[in-house]
């Protein structure tokens, strides 16, 4: 072989796999790269290494037993999850939620954000080569968790909420926790920015990298952060608001140039706006009830027969109650914005205590989908700032 | 919102690296501060009440039996499935009795749902998180093994069995109408629907009855 013929092959195209199991891919995302020199030509990836099912189990479960199971979508914010699923079944069957567990469905759903905007930076900070970040941020979020712990029991996976409100009421000791937490958390997020914000290694590996333009952004079907940072101006919180999002006061930030860093500069702001609402709803917090009345026991009834013991008998006679609430056929799409975009619940019911199908609009899923778009033409090294500043959790992805 | 961008820097700052340095400097300044690190094995962070973890039938101190009265909500609410219950009929009474209760932990996802749809409090997850074996038979709890689980876990930390309370016998803020007769323990007033907490004048409050019915 002489060198003219070595050196021609050198520079023919060529193929790496990335992942599943690379650290910087956050989870088991394959990522079959096709390279010419250090340039990405083409970015092909593979997706399913976590499915479990999620669909197909809920239709063999009832509306009430599915939702532990939504816990393991998003893992890093599972509270946000349960709230957008409960909303979802609660338009199905028709229930309005009391006024108070409106407030503190916000409030958690705002603390999931701040907890999975924290790992996200944690992490992407960290695949870009800022390791500090990741210490400073794990610290906060472990103050969050610690949170969960007491109003719910666990830390990750929650289930906090069911049909109809939530399981249980807050106590004094988190709501103070919790205030005491909103006071300091803007400092702690200017400490992150002292670290990152202007230096300059992360403004080289992240402003101009991976930009995708507003028109791109939405034919991609990017939503949340992603989005936003491309200048489009779409927050479900502010467009179609559930829970009590309409009574508390709140900004959406919006990018201009729609790269990495404006990504990231987005996410912060979220932070801070985030901390603001749910200072908000602790100090508009009404008293109340927390589950609605007509709220489905957890042990659903899977037909619309259902049988009740008659309260005014004290036989013991059962009778047929026959104007019930029954679960409505048709179907219902209803979406709320997590940490990580726009997740979309879909049911198809047929009028039993099971849905016939559910559908989970999946935000990382369909980030994922824009990274062949995202990754051409840009650096190997770009694919993990990519990667990392599209924010994608491969338990939801693959769900 | 337009998002804010910080200013461009100067020639100086440029060259003198200074928001390195800043950055710099605040690790420094947190060399000083005290470590928030919990050196686990060594020190353990105090769980909260309602910690979702080991499985366990709650001893009844008058018959020494398990409370459990066959009633199959807790297998028929199981996410995962992985209750098993298995009951005959007394003779005489045509009451339920108990004959075998098996859980099988490693399905288990821990939801709780259990321990909240139980009418009589008979099953519990208790605040216990390590356990670990080789196999997979220590795992899957009959009755006698999750009974055994509630007395080493009173052991363990020392509780008196007749003041152990956990916010899924009773979940905090529901109204005492909507539980069944095994649910209506004495709890703190801050669990109970009278005297449910909210932020007033700069702190945590409890709202007295009078409120809630006027707010109604």
């Amino acid at each position: 072989m002489d060198s003219n013929e070595s050196a021609a092959r050198a520079f023919e195209p060529y193929e790496i796999q990335m992942g599943p199991q690379h650290p910087a891919t956050h989870g088991v995302l394959k990522l079959d790269l096709e390279l010419d020199g250090e340039t990405v030509i083409g970015c092909k990836p593979t997706v399913g290494f976590l499915h479990r099912g999620v669909e197909k189990l809920s239709e063999n479960l009832t509306y009430a037993q599915t939702l532990p199971l939504t816990d393991r979508l998003d893992y890093i914010a599972s509270m946000a999850n349960n709230v957008v699923y409960s909303n979802a079944v609660e338009t199905l069957l028709g229930i309005e939620v009391p006024e108070r567990a409106k407030f503190i469905r916000t409030m958690v759903m705002e603390m999931a954000r701040i907890t999975g905007h924290l790992l996200w930076l944690a992490t992407h900070a960290l695949d870009i080569g800022a390791m500090t970040v990741f210490l400073y941020c794990f610290r906060e979020r472990e103050q969050l968790l610690d949170l969960f712990e007491e109003v719910c029991g666990a830390r990750l996976t929650t289930s906090y909420t069911c049909i109809g409100g939530v399981r249980q009421d807050v106590t004094g000791h988190f709501l103070e926790t919790l205030h005491k937490f909103t006071e300091e958390f803007p400092s702690r997020v200017r400490e992150y920015e002292t670290l990152i914000d202007q230096n300059r290694i992360w403004l080289k590996r992240t402003q101009g990298v991976g930009i995708v333009s507003a028109e791109d952004a939405v034919s991609l079907g990017l939503t949340g952060p992603s989005l936003r940072a491309s200048g489009v101006d779409y927050d479900v919180r502010k467009h179609l608001p559930f829970d009590a999002y309409s009574e508390v006061e709140f900004e959406v930030p919006i990018g201009k140039r729609g790269d990495v860093y404006d990504r990231y500069r987005c996410r912060m702001e979220e932070l801070l706006q985030s901390n603001g609402i749910i200072r908000q709803c602790i100090e508009k917090l009404p008293p109340g009830p927390i589950k609605a009345d007509d709220a489905p026991d957890l042990v659903m009834p899977l037909s619309k027969k259902c049988v009740l013991a008659d309260a005014t008998l004290t036989s013991g006679v059962i009778k047929l109650v026959e104007d019930r609430k029954h679960y409505m056929e048709g179907d219902v799409y209803v979406s709320g914005e997590c940490p990580k975009g726009e997740l979309g619940f879909y049911f198809v019911s047929d009028g039993k205590g099971r849905p016939y199908r559910m559908h989970i609009r999946s935000p990382s899923y369909i980030h994922i989908g824009a990274l062949p778009f995202l990754c051409k033409g840009q650096m190997v090294a770009d694919v993990i700032a990519i990667i990392g500043s599209l924010d994608v959790v491969l338990g939801e992805c693959d769900r | 919102m337009e998002i804010r961008y910080k200013t461009k820097k100067g020639l100086l700052e440029n060259i003198l690296l200074l928001e390195i340095l800043k950055g710099l400097g605040l690790t420094l300044k947190r060399l000083f501060s005290r470590s928030v690190t919990i050196q686990y094995p060594n020190e353990r962070k105090p769980l909260f009440p309602g910690f979702r973890g080991k499985h366990a039938l709650i001893r009844d101190p008058v018959t020494g039996d398990a409370k459990c009265v066959a009633c199959m909500r807790c297998a028929s609410v199981c996410p995962a499935r992985c209750i098993t219950i298995r009951f005959e009929r007394d003779e005489e009474t045509n009451a339920r009795r108990l004959t075998k209760y098996e859980i099988d932990s490693l399905r288990c996802i821990f939801c709780g749902y259990c321990e909240e749809v139980c009418p009589v409090n008979a099953l519990v997850l208790t605040e216990e998180y390590e356990y670990s074996g080789y196999t997979r038979t220590p795992f899957l709890f009959d009755k006698e093994g999750l009974l055994r689980n509630w007395d080493e876990f009173l052991e363990k930390n020392r509780l008196d069995e007749k003041r152990y309370l956990n916010p899924f016998m009773r979940p905090r803020g529901i109204s005492v109408k909507e539980l069944p007769s095994g649910k209506r323990i004495d709890v703190p007033k801050e669990w109970t629907l009278e005297g449910q907490v909210i932020w007033r004048n700069g702190k945590a409050e409890s709202v007295s009855a009078r409120e809630i019915s006027r707010e109604e």
